[in-house]
C-alpha cells in the first residue's frame, strides 16, 4: 500500500536518502522487530528503529527500572520500579506516533531481531535461536565506550562465527546509544536492501574508530547446517 | 506525447516537493511522463535537477500563466533505470 500524504511528510528527508525510495519505506512499515536482551543498547535502538519507520516493535525486558539500569536514554527517575519493558513501549510509542509497540509474546512472529544482550552469553543464544528461525537479527555488543554491532543475514555466518572478544570493559550508556543507533541502522540497511557488501559483516568501534570486516563461517560451526545452504524446509 | 500523471506541488515547500515528484516518478515505467505545476523559485530552480542527477529527462519546462502568476510547467520523463540510486 503506497504512502498516506501524512507518512510522506514525516518520512521526507529519509525518502531522498540514496537507496530509499517510497518502496524501501514500504518495507519498514511492514517489518515486525524484536528487540530484545535486556542490554544497554535496547532503547537507543528501539529510538532510532521507530525513527527509521518501522511499523511494528515487539520488545521483551522483564527487569524492573532502576538506577544505572541503562535505560536512562529513554527513562527517567519516575519510571524505576516499573517493568522496564513496559516502559519501554511507551517510549517507543512517544518515539513515533506511527510505530506499534507492545510487548513480546511468545508466539509472535516477527520478521528480524535486534538483539541486545546483557552479556555476551545472552546475544549468543537468542542470535542461535533467531539463527534457527531464519529470521535476519543484528546483534548490538557494549563494549566500555564502544563495542561492536554484528549484522546476521538469513544464512549467512551467525553471530558466534562473526564475533570476537573486544575489550571486556564495563558497558557504558554512551557505548549503548552508539551500539543501539548503529544496530538499528544496519537492520534498516539490511530490511531495505540498502546495505552494501559484505552484508554479512561486523562492525567494531573502539576508542572512536570503526573497523568493518566481513564475518566468516568458523569451521565445524552449526550454522554451515543444511539450513545455512537454504536446503532445510 | 501524455503525461501519465499530473501533480500541482504549488502548495508544498522544500524538501516535501522533491520527495513527491521523486516518488511520483517511481511509481511510473521508463520513459512515461510526469507533469509538475511548480512555483517559480525554489522549486522551479531545483526539482528540473534533482530529476536529471536522478538519471530522469527533463522534457519541458515553461512559464504556465494560465495557471496563475508564478506557476510553472514541468514535463519529466522517468529514466530507463529502475532503481532508486544506492550508496556509492
Ligand atoms: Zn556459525
Amino acid at each position: 500500500m503506497a504512502l498516506s500524504e501524512t507518512e510522506v511528510a514525516r518520512w521526507s528527508r529519509q525518502l531522498l536518502l540514496p537507496g530509499m525510495g517510497e518502496a524501501s519505506q514500504e518495507l519498514l512499515r511492514g517489518a515486525r522487530v524484536r528487540v530484545t536482551g535486556g542490554g544497554l543498547a535496547t532503547a537507543p535502538a528501539i529510538y532510532y528503529l521507530a525513527a527509521a519507520g518501522v511499523g511494528t516493535i515487539w520488545i521483551e525486558d522483564s527487569d524492573p527500572v532502576t538506577p544505572g539500569c541503562g535505560a536512562g536514554f529513554a527513562l527517567g527517575p519516575e519510571d524505576e520500579g516499573r517493568a522496564k519493558g513496559a516502559a519501554l513501549v511507551e517510549f517507543g510509542r512517544w518515539a513515533s506516533g506511527f510505530l506499534a509497540a507492545d510487548p513480546y509474546r511468545a508466539g509472535s512472529r516477527p520478521t528480524a531481531l535486534v538483539v541486545c544482550g546483557s552479556s555476551l552469553d545472552v546475544s549468543r543464544a537468542i542470535a542461535d535461536e533467531a539463527r534457527l528461525l531464519r529470521l535476519p537479527h543484528v546483534v548490538a555488543d557494549v563494549d566500555g565506550q564502544g563495542g561492536a554491532v554484528t549484522t546476521v543475514p538469513v544464512g549467512s555466518p551467525c553471530y558466534s562465527c562473526g564475533s570476537r572478544p573486544g575489550l571486556g570493559a564495563a558497558p557504558t550508556a554512551e557505548g549503548g546509544a552508539a551500539m543501539g543507533a548503529l544496530a538499528a541502522l544496519e537492520l534498516v540497511l539490511l530490511l531495505t536492501g540498502a546495505s552494501t557488501e559484505p552484508r554479512a559483516r561486523r562492525i567494531e568501534v573502539f576508542r572512536g574508530t570503526p573497523l568493518v570486516r566481513a564475518t566468516a563461517r568458523q569451521a565445524g560451526c552449526a550454522c554451515a547446517g543444511p539450513a545455512a545452504a537454504g536446503l532445510a524446509p | 506525447m501524455i503525461p501519465a500523471v499530473h501533480l500541482d506541488l504549488r502548495a508544498h515547500a522544500c524538501p516535501i516537493t522533491w520527495v513527491k515528484a521523486r516518488i511520483a516518478l517511481s511509481r511510473l515505467a521508463p520513459g512515461e511522463v510526469l507533469e509538475l505545476l511548480l512555483r517559480d523559485g525554489e522549486a522551479r530552480e531545483n526539482i528540473p535537477r534533482s530529476a536529471e542527477e536522478e538519471g530522469h529527462e527533463v522534457l519541458r519546462l515553461a512559464p504556465a500563466p494560465e495557471e496563475g502568476p508564478g506557476a510553472w510547467r514541468a514535463w519529466l520523463a522517468r529514466g530507463a533505470s529502475g532503481e532508486v540510486p544506492s550508496w556509492p
